[in-house]
């Protein structure tokens, strides 16, 4: 498969575009916060007028019943004499009425010019006040007046005389605003404090079922990134209803990427015997037969085919980077498994191989690539060398990317390969030696797979045992 | 030398198996894996060639069988499909080297020299024991550096001897190992070899270099002496 059919990884990708990067929408906690607070301050809202209002609602009525209580307790003392003579009692209802200025004030007047205040009212003016008839009673307030707002009771009597003539007088009992309006602000300042309590407990109680409602969405996402880094094999199967819809044709998606996968490499490898044995035939048995003018064209056409048919083999075999690896594959197994390989087949050579793998090395990918990268870059190292291979493998982490960067270097004391001879060594289907099997191919393998994988091969000289230097490096995804 | 030849295509197994004796080894086939190791059980081989896609039994299963049935000699893979997952399973299960299809005869041939030198303990494709050399690259043999012209026969008996120089090499392990099987053991063949081989290695018989344990068999007399570099 060729890496640009490989699927795009979920990964989000840099975009090297001019144009600013679009807005990203809120996020979905973001949303539900949102407009959950603008519901809750709406309804708390409206919850703290109204429970305002009917508090002062029932404040006014409350006073009112008091000033009326006023009202009635100085009628009740209140006595006509002789001649119509209005006698005011000397007892007052509430000692406020003693104390001038104390803010509560009661003034009767009379149709004859008759004027009464309480001790309270001395020196104010009480000018606003008119007569009512009797037996009407009016409460009013707040006016504006010189003494401040003021809340009010009026009330018009009609007093008998025991002459028989009746006395028509009008009482007034007042009280300003500020002593009403002390205890309502205590009642106004109590409702706020308590509805914005409750205000600030339901958000946070609200972010936390915000939180616990998304959870399923964050597993989502963190299974994803790790069947992506190769350390689950699918997402699991414990999901809210809403979810398992999306999940399940995620799982059916990595399963049939797989299996694809799994199809192709086996139809290759069936192709790739299926071609080889015949050719090996040909060959075998023209190599063996005696002199004839056939023999040299058809073995050269021979070679020619194996060399397509194992090149074009490897090539199609190589997957490149999935989005989804079956498991991160350790390194550090896998190169002692083909370093003790190529001990046993250059047994007679007595190379010393030396690593520097580090603990965690993993490759992300198929494990016939990192077979096949290592393999020929090893079996290389072990042909060339006279009697020292060294097999370096470092990982290079990236911040924000799931799987790090891989370098890995194989290096020899051999010849080496001259600057100038690099060029063409790493031409596809360039053969260094004939004699020596497969030794063009294997390195244009390597460079397949290092190209499907994205990354980059360099060919230079060893610092330390002065042979080849082959260095790969794959990005991190 | 004889060689185990297990190879499911008819066409690729009677070509090597035609080679392989014209260069004078003895070749035994066996068409799947369990007449490979049926027969890799009962004969004293020097060296099996298998291939790895084989009917009835895999190669891979052949090959492990064969190591815990305590063969010790060395096994040759063949493969198709050429990849390092076969040929790392195929090593690690006691092969000791592979061999890619289609390949060339003369790299096969090449290879089984040097399994077989190797698994004898000789590292160097010369085996050198005082004057006596024997090249098994170009199949040749120098006494003192004077080249010694020797038949086919001649020289596979002196490179079995060779390979096993100092150990006891009894008649009837050269023959097994030398002819194909209907050669007849009673006769005194080897002896009129051995007589042959001597009167050309050491015309002034001072070097004896072939000892006769009597009742027995033979024994390369000069010690290895691994041969410089060529």
């Amino acid at each position: 498969m060729d890496a640009d059919t490989a699927l795009p990884s979920l990964a989000a990708k840099p975009k090297t575009s001019d144009s600013p990067p679009p807005r990203r929408p809120f996020s979905l906690a973001a949303r539900a916060a949102l407009a959950t607070g603008f519901v809750l301050a709406a309804f708390l809202g409206v919850v703290g007028l109204t429970i305002m209002r009917t508090t002062a609602d029932g404040a006014r009525k409350e006073l009112q019943d008091r000033l009326q209580n006023f009202v009635v307790a100085y009628l009740a003392s209140t006595e006509v004499g002789r001649a119509g003579k209005v006698l005011m009692p000397d007892t007052q209802p509430d000692p406020s009425f003693l104390r001038p200025g104390s803010g509560l004030y009661a003034v009767v007047i009379g149709d004859d010019g008759f004027k009464w205040h309480s001790p309270s009212a001395m020196l104010r003016d009480f000018d606003f006040m008119h007569p009512l008839p009797p037996g009407v009673g009016q409460f009013v307030g707040p006016v504006d007046t010189r003494m401040g707002r003021l809340y009010y009771y009026i009330f018009g009597v009609s007093l008998d005389t025991s002459e028989k003539k009746s006395v028509h007088l009008t009482f007034m009992v007042a009280q300003t605003e500020d002593q009403i309006e002390g205890s309502n602000a205590v009642a106004r300042r109590s409702v706020v404090f308590w509805l914005a309590s409750l205000g600030v407990m339901l958000i946070l109680l609200q972010l936390l079922l915000l939180r616990w409602s998304l959870t399923p969405l964050r597993k989502v996402a963190n299974e994803m990134s790790r069947v992506e880094r190769g350390e689950r094999e699918h997402l699991g199967d414990q999901y809210p209803q809403e979810l398992t819809g999306l999940t399940e044709r995620i799982n059916a998606f990595i399963a049939s990427e797989r299996e694809q996968r799994v199809r192709t490499r086996n139809t290759l490898a069936d192709l790739a015997h299926s071609l080889k044995t015949p050719l090996a035939v040909i060959r075998s048995s023209l190599e063996s037969a005696g002199e004839s003018g056939l023999r040299e064209p058809v073995l050269e056409q021979v070679r020619k085919m194996d060399e397509l048919v194992a090149y074009q083999l490897a090539r199609a075999a190589t997957s490149g980077r999935q989005t989804f690896a079956t498991t991160a594959i350790p390194i550090a197994g896998h190169a002692e498994d083909l370093v003790q390989s190529l001990e046993k087949v250059y047994a007679a050579k007595n190379v010393l191989c030396e690593f520097d793998i580090d603990d965690n090395a993993a490759f992300y990918g198929e494990q016939g690539d990192l077979l096949e990268l290592m393999g020929n870059l090893l079996e290389n190292a072990f042909k060339w060398a006279s009697h020292r291979v060294l097999l370096v493998v470092k990982m290079r982490p990236v911040a924000g990317r799931q799987r790090p960067g891989l370098w890995l270097s194989v290096e020899d004391d051999g010849p080496g390969i001259d600057d100038d001879k690099i060029e063409s060594v790493l031409q596809r289907g360039v053969r260094g030696d004939e004699r020596v099997q497969g030794h063009g191919i294997g390195l244009s393998i390597v460079q397949d797979i290092i190209r499907a994988y994205g990354g980059e091969l360099v060919v230079d000289r060893s610092p330390e045992f002065n042979g080849a230097r082959f260095s790969v490096k794959l990005p991190p995804g | 030398m004889r060689i185990l030849l297990v190879e499911d295509e008819a066409p690729l197994r009677e070509t090597l198996a035609a080679r392989l004796k014209r260069d004078g080894f003895a070749v035994d086939a066996a068409q799947d894996g369990e007449e490979g190791l049926y027969m890799g059980r009962e004969v004293p081989f020097d060296l099996a060639i298998i291939d790895l896609g084989l009917p009835k039994m895999s190669g891979m299963d052949l090959i492990k069988a064969l190591r815990e049935a305590g063969q010790r000699y060395p096994i040759l893979i063949l493969t198709a499909r050429g990849g390092w997952q076969d040929k790392v399973e195929g090593l690690k299960h006691g092969a000791d080297d592979y061999l890619v299809k289609p390949f060339h005869v003369e790299e096969l041939l090449a290879r089984i020299n040097a399994l077989v030198r190797r698994a004898s303990g000789w590292s160097k494709p010369v085996l050198a024991c005082g004057p006596i050399k024997l090249d098994t690259t170009a199949q040749t043999v120098t006494v003192e550096g004077k080249p010694v012209d020797l038949t086919s026969y001649e020289y596979k008996v002196l490179e079995y001897l060779m390979l096993h120089a100092g150990e006891l090499v009894s008649k009837a392990d050269l023959t097994e190992h030398i002819y194909q099987q209907d050669f007849d053991r009673d006769s005194n063949v080897l002896e009129v070899f051995i007589g042959r081989l001597r009167r050309k290695l050491d015309p002034e018989g001072n070097l004896k270099p072939i000892e006769t344990v009597r009742g027995r068999g033979y024994r390369f007399a000069i010690p290895r002496s691994e041969a410089e570099d060529e």
